[in-house]
């Protein structure tokens, strides 16, 4: 009985599971459009997972789903939080996935285990921000960046893309070992991996002792790593020049909200009563990646590696809103990522649908002149920019407008300030390139490219940066509830 | 007087003990009582090897490694079955049907190696 | 009054301004000048009928129109209010606006933008009037500044000649130094009366005359100081000695220009002020002696001037400066009813003058030069006709109880009031007004000898081509040549009559002890005589040296010698002007620019900074080598900096 209702909490997964191995044996068959089918299956994997998560029969089942539940003993907590994390992060896999087709067929990498391991990064990241106990916590950061790994390097005939490839698994297992390392010396001095006990053994530990501490910064560390925040960040603008550009994009949506959320749980469950401490850790890789982010994507030449540092700087202002810590901090970080993952795969998907003669485009100077062929894209990543930029009355701005909000309201004015002096540094670098389009005369021809799912995906993103301004209720709410289910009081 | 937690690991101590004495002694044993006599072949690395002090950027083939990996897999699946089998008593349909589950996901694994080839050297 | 007379006389030229102005070429010249024409002469028939009910049946008309600033006590309406003042001057303005406007559709029919031409006129027009009929300072400020900003349009309406481009950015300036004048007036009257409502200042005045301010320290007398103010920006629109220099320059405007408003309107807008304010001015009786020395320096300096000159457009200019003298030593001495009597007749006759000298310089095919005319009254007689009448109007020409030309009233009355009042400043301005009076008999004839008589010095080309102006150009002239002969006569009641009091009702305020243009009527006999006598000979005296002796002219002026050249060039004032202000504002921009902004605002602010970012970006981009072991280093650093953190912390 106990088990059938932890089952029930972890349905989504489950079937998530089930059906990434039944699509792995579905990609076998050994046909010329198996991975046209296998990655439809894979988006339809995502809205029956969506489904499940959302079905209100499971959620009448968890009484209403308003208080969190536990699953397998305290391994997974199923709640308002990561119920609404998990539907962006599905969103931001479906579409990653929506924007890798053509770009795979036109690099010969159409293989069926492309979407399968889309999903299983996704499932990983399901369970870390579910996770309520350090081991869970583990497991799904691995299942996550296992699968990750090797997209990555995925393009494996491409030098660049392998040495990706290997520049994040090298890193990542470097973290990865800080992060064990972490866990293990606050199980050492806890005696317990579960983020209920922990955070009453921390409530009891003061004055603290230094391995706690110690093992606190190496967690937050391996986590600073898994979001690409300074000075854990070295290996993103290596990593999204040399991955497939799809790989960057979705790299740069899905696993940066389930790492942020779950360093969300983290600093506020277990790791609460250490509020002091770990709050000066983190507005210092806020402030440090809002500078990098914004400052060094001012001297790039390619258009992946300024959307790398763009995404350093982007995370720069969601920890700020975590360092904030209060509820109005913490919707306005989810709101953020909300408009943030939209944002970047839009743009993502422009640079993808660009190519000079068959070729990707990487330069910043390629896009000159794109304004003239092809108005409609040009006018697409115009809106991306300006929002990214934060420009009202573009989505993009509201998200800044509410951290700033919240951070000036919680009397974090210097962060604030420092937080806006970088978004006006970095908004060179988003309207150059839109100067780039418009303004400069283009060298060699730009094509783009007609596939269906990258102009859906680019069209639909676009939609949401402009429709956000007119009705951002349905954001706003849901984070709000998110984040008030979650703190409760 | 030893404290119970330590005691609680004198099994282990005991484990690295035998296992020292049991490979120091096979090294020794066949060093003392084979007859050494080595010839180019004999010293050379083994098939499935690689020569062990040699240029680190040398070609080799993947496919050794990918057999390793395959067969690490499959070789800590027993490892993981042998508590389980123990345990299986104590631990009812729940422990049951969690060790099915996991077999299932190895066997898919396991199919998709198959099917994709990895097993075949040519 | 069935009709909304007031709403028809201020509002049908701003109609006609918006309607040319926006539908501008769409419209075509013809339709332009249609509308522009017919709206202004039913603002004329409006604002005569208004005369008629306002001065004559004795009404005031006020009529609120829209709320404007309503600020803690600060609180300003748009408003119309219609005294006697303003009903002579809405006839004044509407008058010699419509005629100007029928006449710009002859002079200016070759040109290629009359449609904003027109809209220019008739907006002027709407300001004008919104000045006029004004209830508090800062509608008045308003027209005040429209009637500036289209000053400045109509100027450099040649835009592409580079010294109309400059007379109207110099017009522009020179005003702008009178009107911060008017501005501070305006703040000090409502930091005195905590209103700038006519109404309650005027109330307040006499309680209020003693007030003292203190300035950096300095006691200084609150009413003296708020008039003097106000004065500078009377000063600066009606182009008194010292800001004058820009009204000679603006006649590079077209000559219906200088007819409206740098003769007839806009200049006297200074006069109207003092006189609408006399409440207040009559408190503050230094003030007042302030501008009866200005006004007379003005007027002896201006006519002096005008001797010298050769433009016939620019004798003309100098003698409207000279004649608005007249107008302010008059006001100084507390004759406003005179100061408005020779600002009407003067406004008949300086812009018959102006649009005269536009017929001669139609007909000599744009030569302003009198050097190069001569010779022409036979050509054009009606010109020649026209421009006498408005010369014996000028020169102030009649006899005392019989007839005189419009001038001769108004200014025999303001040189009778100066004398009259007894004082110092009154005596002086009744020399100098006597001495100018000389000097306009005689410029007057320089011109019109000059221009019509002796032999003609023009070229044959343009001598073969000169004709008489068509009737759409002499037919305004009438009126005006009726007003220059007659407004005088008839009027004379109303402004220095029996009628008086009457008439103006409260539009004006003299205080009784001071009350001159009363006075005037019992002055010495030899006061009223010697006006003519000096016009009689400066008339004689211009005909011996410009028709008889005719070497005598050049004779004179090189044994004068420098006293000559000073006159000649205007007494230095623009060459003292560009050496003290524009230069030093120039070498002061110069410095802030190169040394200020460039040297140190840019060098340190927005190209320091940018510079000091791309250094920075590239530092930042530089630490990405590339090695993995680089970055590995980097995130064992970061644990070791976070752990030390906290150790160092305890």
């Amino acid at each position: 009985m106990d088990n059938l209702h932890s089952l029930m909490i972890v349905l989504p997964e489950v079937s998530l599971a089930a059906l990434g191995l039944l699509l792995l044996l579905v990609g076998l068959v050994n046909r010329s459009n198996t991975t046209h089918v296998v990655s439809a299956l894979t988006v339809l994997s995502f809205i029956i997972t969506a489904a499940t998560l959302i079905s209100p029969h499971r959620l009448s089942f968890l009484m209403g789903g308003t208080a969190p539940v536990f699953a397998f003993g305290t391994m997974f907590v199923d709640d308002t939080l990561a119920r609404f994390i998990k539907l962006l992060i599905l969103a931001a896999s479906a579409l990653s996935v929506f924007l890798s087709g053509g770009y795979l067929e036109n690099h010969k990498i159409a293989r069926p285990e492309y979407p399968v391991l889309i999903l299983f990064a996704t499932l990983g990241m399901m369970l870390m921000v579910s996770a309520s106990d350090m081991i869970a916590l583990y497991v799904g950061l691995e299942l996550q960046s296992l699968a990750l790994y090797v997209l990555a390097a995925f393009q494996r005939d491409d030098a660049k893309s392998s040495e990706s490839g290997l520049k994040y698994f090298v890193l990542g297992a470097l973290s990865s070992g800080l992060l064990l390392y972490g866990i293990s010396l606050l199980y050492g001095y806890a005696g317990t991996t579960d983020f209920v006990k922990l955070s009453f053994v921390f409530k009891d530990a003061a004055p603290h002792t230094i391995g706690l501490t110690i093992g606190l910064v190496f967690v937050t560390a391996a986590l600073a790593f898994k979001v690409s925040a300074v000075p854990f960040h070295m290996w993103t603008p290596d990593v999204y020049e040399g991955a497939p550009t799809p790989v960057a994009a979705f790299f740069a949506s899905a696993p940066k909200m389930a790492a942020l959320v779950l360093f969300l749980r983290l600093l506020r469950e277990p790791f609460m009563p250490l509020a002091m401490e770990w709050q000066q850790i983190v507005v210092f890789i806020a402030v440090a990646s809002m500078l990098l982010g914004s400052f060094a994507g001012l001297a790039q030449k390619s258009v992946k590696r300024l959307m790398a540092y763009s995404s350093i700087a982007n995370v720069g202002y969601a920890l700020s809103a975590l360092a904030i810590m209060n509820k109005d901090g913490l919707s306005a970080m989810l709101i953020y990522l909300a408009i943030y993952f939209v944002n970047t795969l839009g743009a993502f998907g422009v640079i993808i649908s660009l190519r000079k003669q068959g070729q990707q485009v990487e330069a910043i100077e390629d896009f000159a002149g794109i304004a003239k062929k092809n108005p409609l894209l040009a006018l697409a990543m115009t809106v991306f920019m300006f929002s990214l930029a934060g420009v009202p009355p573009l989505a993009g701005f509201f998200g800044k407008y509410f951290i700033f909000l919240a951070a000036v309201k919680a009397g974090m004015v210097p962060l604030a300030v420092i937080a806006v002096v970088t978004s006006v540094v970095a908004a060179f670098y988003y309207l150059r390139l839109i100067k780039v389009m418009y303004f400069d005369e283009s060298k060699q021809i730009i094509d783009a490219c007609p596939c269906f799912g990258v102009r859906a995906t680019v069209t639909l993103a676009a939609l949401y940066m402009i429709i956000f301004t007119v009705w951002p209720q349905p954001i706003i709410d849901g984070a709000i509830a998110a984040i008030s289910g979650f703190i409760r009081g | 007087m030893i404290s119970g937690l330590v005691a609680d690991y004198l099994p282990i101590l005991l484990f690295l003990g035998i296992a020292a004495f049991v490979s120091v002694a096979a090294v020794a044993l066949s060093f003392i009582l084979a007859k050494q006599k080595p010839d180019s072949e004999k010293l050379s690395a083994y098939e499935c090897g690689f020569p062990a002090f040699d240029d680190a950027r040398a070609k080799f083939d993947v496919r050794f490694y990918l057999v390793a990996i395959l067969f690490i897999i499959f070789d800590l699946e027993i490892a993981f079955l042998f508590p389980w089998a123990v345990a299986l008593g104590d631990i009812g349909w729940a422990g049951f049907a969690s060790m099915m589950l996991f077999l299932g996901v190895l066997t898919v694994g396991f199919i998709y190696e198959w099917k994709k080839g990895a097993l075949e050297w040519e | 009054m069935t009709l909304p007379l007031d709403l028809i006389a201020v509002f049908a030229p701003l109609l006609g301004a918006i309607i040319v102005g926006l539908g501008n070429r769409a419209l075509g010249d013809r339709a332009a000048q249609i509308i522009t024409c017919a709206l202004m002469l039913c603002a004329a028939t409006a604002s005569v009928m208004l005369f008629n009910y306002v001065a004559l049946e004795h009404h005031v008309l006020d009529r609120m129109l829209l709320p404007w600033i309503q600020s803690g006590t600060l609180n300003v309406s748009w408003a119309l209010h219609i005294d006697t003042l303003t009903a002579v001057m809405l006839v004044v303005v509407n008058g010699v606006s419509s005629m100007v406007h029928i006449y710009s559709v002859g002079y200016m029919s070759h040109d290629k933008s009359i449609p904003r031409f027109m809209a220019y006129l008739s907006l002027f027009s709407f300001f004008m009037l919104m000045l006029v009929t004004s209830s508090n300072l800062l509608q008045m400020f308003f027209g005040w500044e429209g009637v500036g900003v289209a000053s400045y349009l109509l100027i450099n309406f040649w835009f592409h000649k580079t010294s109309a481009n400059n007379a109207s950015i110099k017009a522009f300036l020179v005003n702008r130094v009178g009107d911060f004048g008017f501005m501070l007036g305006i703040f000090g009257c409502y930091l005195l009366f905590d209103s700038i409502q006519f109404t309650d200042i005027f109330a307040r005045a006499p309680q209020l005359a003693d007030t003292q301010i203190i300035f950096l320290g300095h006691n200084l007398p609150a009413l003296t100081t708020v008039c003097l103010l106000l004065f500078v920006g009377a000063m600066g629109k009606s182009a008194q000695l010292g800001l004058h220099t820009w009204l000679p320059d603006a006649m590079e405007g077209p000559t219906p220009v200088s007819a409206l408003i740098h003769a007839a309107t806009m200049v006297t807008a200074g006069v109207f002020m003092v006189s609408r304010l006399s409440p207040l001015f009559e408190y503050a009786p230094s003030a007042l002696a302030v501008v009866a020395v200005v006004g007379a320096l003005t007027c002896i300096v201006a006519a002096s001037i005008g001797l010298t000159q050769f433009d016939i457009k620019r004798v003309i200019a100098y003698s409207t400066m000279s004649q608005l003298g007249y107008m302010f030593f008059a006001a100084g001495v507390s004759a406003y009813s005179a100061a408005v009597f020779h600002l009407m007749t003067h406004a008949f006759f300086k812009a018959l003058l102006f649009l005269g000298a536009g017929s001669v310089i139609h007909a000599m095919s744009g030569e302003q030069d009198m050097r190069k005319m001569g010779g022409i009254w036979k050509i054009i007689p009606k010109t020649y006709t026209l421009m006498w009448i408005g010369s014996l109007a000028l020169a102030g020409i009649g006899i005392d109880g019989v007839f005189g030309f419009a001038g001769f009233y108004s200014k025999d009355l303001i040189l009778e009031s100066a004398i009259a009042s007894g004082t110092w400043y009154g005596q002086l301005a009744y020399v100098l007004g006597l001495a100018a009076a000389f000097m306009t008999a005689f410029y007057s004839w320089r011109l019109i000898i000059m221009t019509f008589h002796g032999k003609s010095r023009a070229d044959h080309h343009t001598l073969d081509h000169a004709h008489e102006s068509p009737l759409v150009i002499l037919l305004p002239l009438v009126p005006l040549a009726l007003g220059a002969v007659f407004a005088g006569y008839c009027a004379w009641n109303w402004f220095g009559g029996e009628g008086r009091a009457v008439f103006w009702g409260h539009a004006l305020f003299v205080v009784p002890e001071r009350d001159t243009v009363a006075a005037a009527e019992h002055v010495d006999e030899i006061y009223k005589w010697l006006p003519l006598l000096m016009g009689v000979s400066g008339i004689t005296l211009a005909y011996v040296f410009y028709a008889v002796k005719t070497d005598w002219p050049a004779k004179c002026a090189s044994s004068l010698g420098a006293a000559y050249r000073a006159v000649y060039n205007k007494y230095y004032f623009d060459e003292a002007y560009d050496y003290l202000f524009v230069r030093t504002a120039r070498k002061l921009g110069d410095f802030l620019w190169k040394r200020g902004d460039d040297g140190f605002i840019d060098r340190f602010g927005p190209d320091g900074v940018a510079g000091a970012v791309v250094r920075l970006a590239q530092r930042a981009s530089a630490i990405e080598t590339g090695y993995v072991y680089h970055y590995a280093f980097a995130m064992v650093i970061g644990v070791a900096v976070f752990i030390s953190w906290f150790w160092l912390k305890g």
